[in-house]
């Protein structure tokens, strides 16, 4: 029932939903000389920098396969749901003005910035395929089961965003907060490193984090030209499902309050 | 036609802005903090029925609830008691360009603005030039909101919070701004809303106005409903009394 509502909803707000994108994309690069472009460029500049970084001075690599693929496949996946996340929570704070005045459901905020920086993912997929090219890396049918990892880091972005926008709403200090789980939340997952470096006894620990598992899903096709197990289709999709029920729930559970704290 | 049934609102001062990491655990350790226990009643069970095509005017005091009841009736607030029944889609005037993003042109503003409001697409290209004449600003159209001056802003806000014909329009002293010449056509607009069978909700600190376009006028007080009736008998006492303090 409550799922309809939200389709329905969804269905009449479909267009608002593309103004707050396209909103986004146009504030973004407005005044910039380069524009767009830039959503290719950025990602492929900041890419090199920390491939240089560290193949060449910290000397990281992979065995038996190439270590900038390894390195950038995860650093594109946790870009996106580091900012994705980041704006979502502020997206209903930076709203107020709005939900103050007129009556916009209000987990459309937290949603437009998971698409509008989805899109810019898709975007910094080029990059990426550029340097798989590059690299002589092979290419495999499994690319086509790519897709499956992006939708579940999504609804898990999703799921946590909702479920940030709603806290930081009552306690503004989830952003400062949050900067500093996100600064710990990049170091405990294998994107530089892999997990195999890590001891035995802490790996168990370190496959508790959803985002390992979206990787790694991604990293067995694009780098070890391997199907993922049925168990990591089971916990990719298990993971962000269950994340984004608890982010509905706490959204709506709160959402009428968002008012008393503006 | 709306129906607003036993409405409560309740707001907790205590709570405020100022709630963070710091108060929490100082709340966590002073067992019961009083000051966060302020309570205060912005609307108190306020019952009203308002039927199609009637046009209320709500005067009161500055702080006696007129803008609450109008958000809660909007939707934008949900009553802390109570219920509000609404038919109709309902065109909000709250307070106009809240949506605007200043870094967009008042073009691509008509289409975020629409959006906001619930516009289609189709129906925003559709009165997109109906907007831009009503509201003057045909040189101005590719030009960046955050270069017009405020009554241009409002201007266009205006024109495009009136483009639909809604069966309920909430307006909250909205019209009092532009320039005389739009003053007048801004009221032009909303009389021919009203002569179509509009239903209206109406705030407005200026009496004359409400003399005018209202034919039953609410008189809130604290939160309550302290009169309701023939608007110059209403705005005679509320003006005496008014006058008395």
């Amino acid at each position: 029932m409550y799922i309809k509502n939200i389709c329905l909803s969804l269905k009449k707000y479909r267009f608002l939903l593309n103004q707050l994108i396209s909103r986004d994309f146009k504030v973004k690069y407005k005044r910039s000389f380069l524009g767009v472009l830039w959503s290719l460029l950025y990602p492929l500049l900041t890419m090199t920098v920390m491939a240089l970084v560290f193949s060449n001075i910290f000397k990281f690599s992979t065995p038996g396969v190439n270590y900038l693929v390894y390195l950038l496949t995860g650093l594109v996946m946790f870009n996106y749901f580091s900012e994705a996340s980041n704006l979502a929570m502020s997206s209903v704070v930076a709203n107020f003005s709005l939900i103050n005045k007129i009556y916009i459901p209000k987990y459309i905020f937290p949603i437009s910035k998971c698409l509008f920086v989805g899109i810019n993912f898709l975007l910094t997929l080029i990059p990426l395929y550029l340097i798989i090219f590059i690299t002589g890396t092979p290419l495999n049918i499994y690319h086509l089961l790519l897709p499956y990892a992006f939708i579940c880091l999504f609804v898990f972005t999703m799921g946590v965003g909702l479920i940030l926008s709603a806290i930081s709403v009552f306690l503004r200090d989830m952003f400062y907060i949050y900067g500093i789980i996100m600064t710990l939340w990049m170091y405990i997952t294998p994107i530089m490193y892999d997990i195999s470096m890590i001891s035995q006894e802490l790996q168990v620990y370190f496959k508790l984090n959803p985002l390992y598992h979206y990787i790694d899903f991604a990293r067995t096709i694009i780098l070890y030209n391997k199907i993922p197990s049925p168990f990591a289709f089971a916990v990719c999709a298990g993971t962000a499902i269950i994340t984004l029920i608890i982010g509905v729930l706490v959204f709506k559970k709160n959402q009428d309050k968002f008012i008393y704290y503006i | 036609m709306i129906k607003i049934n036993n409405v409560s609102m309740r707001f907790n001062l205590g709570i405020e802005k100022n709630f963070s990491l710091k108060l929490f655990f100082i709340n966590l350790f002073k067992h019961k903090n009083k000051e966060s226990k302020k309570e205060f009643w912005a609307l108190k069970d306020i019952n009203l029925e308002v039927n199609k095509g009637e046009v209320v005017g709500f005067v009161g005091c500055n702080g006696a609830g007129k803008s609450t009841l109008l958000k809660v009736v909007a939707g934008v607030m949900k009553p802390t008691k109570g219920t509000v029944e609404r038919y109709g889609n309902i065109c909000p005037m709250i307070e106009l360009g809240a949506g605007f993003d200043m870094d967009l042109t008042a073009k691509e503003n008509i289409y975020l603005n629409g959006a906001i409001l619930g516009y289609s697409k189709d129906f925003i290209n559709q009165k997109m030039d109906e907007i831009i004449e009503f509201s003057e600003l045909k040189d101005f159209i590719n030009v960046p909101v955050k270069n017009f001056s405020s009554g241009m802003v409002t201007r266009l806000a205006f024109s495009i919070a009136t483009i639909v014909e809604p069966e309920i329009l909430i307006v909250d002293e909205v019209l009092s701004v532009g320039d005389i010449a739009f003053k007048q056509k801004s009221e032009k607009k909303m009389k021919n809303m009203i002569s179509k069978g509009t239903t209206v909700l109406f705030v407005s600190h200026d009496i004359t106005q409400i003399r005018e376009l209202c034919n039953t006028v609410v008189w809130l007080e604290n939160g309550s409903i302290k009169m309701v009736g023939d608007p110059n008998d209403i705005c005679d006492k509320y003006e005496e009394q008014m006058l008395r303090q």
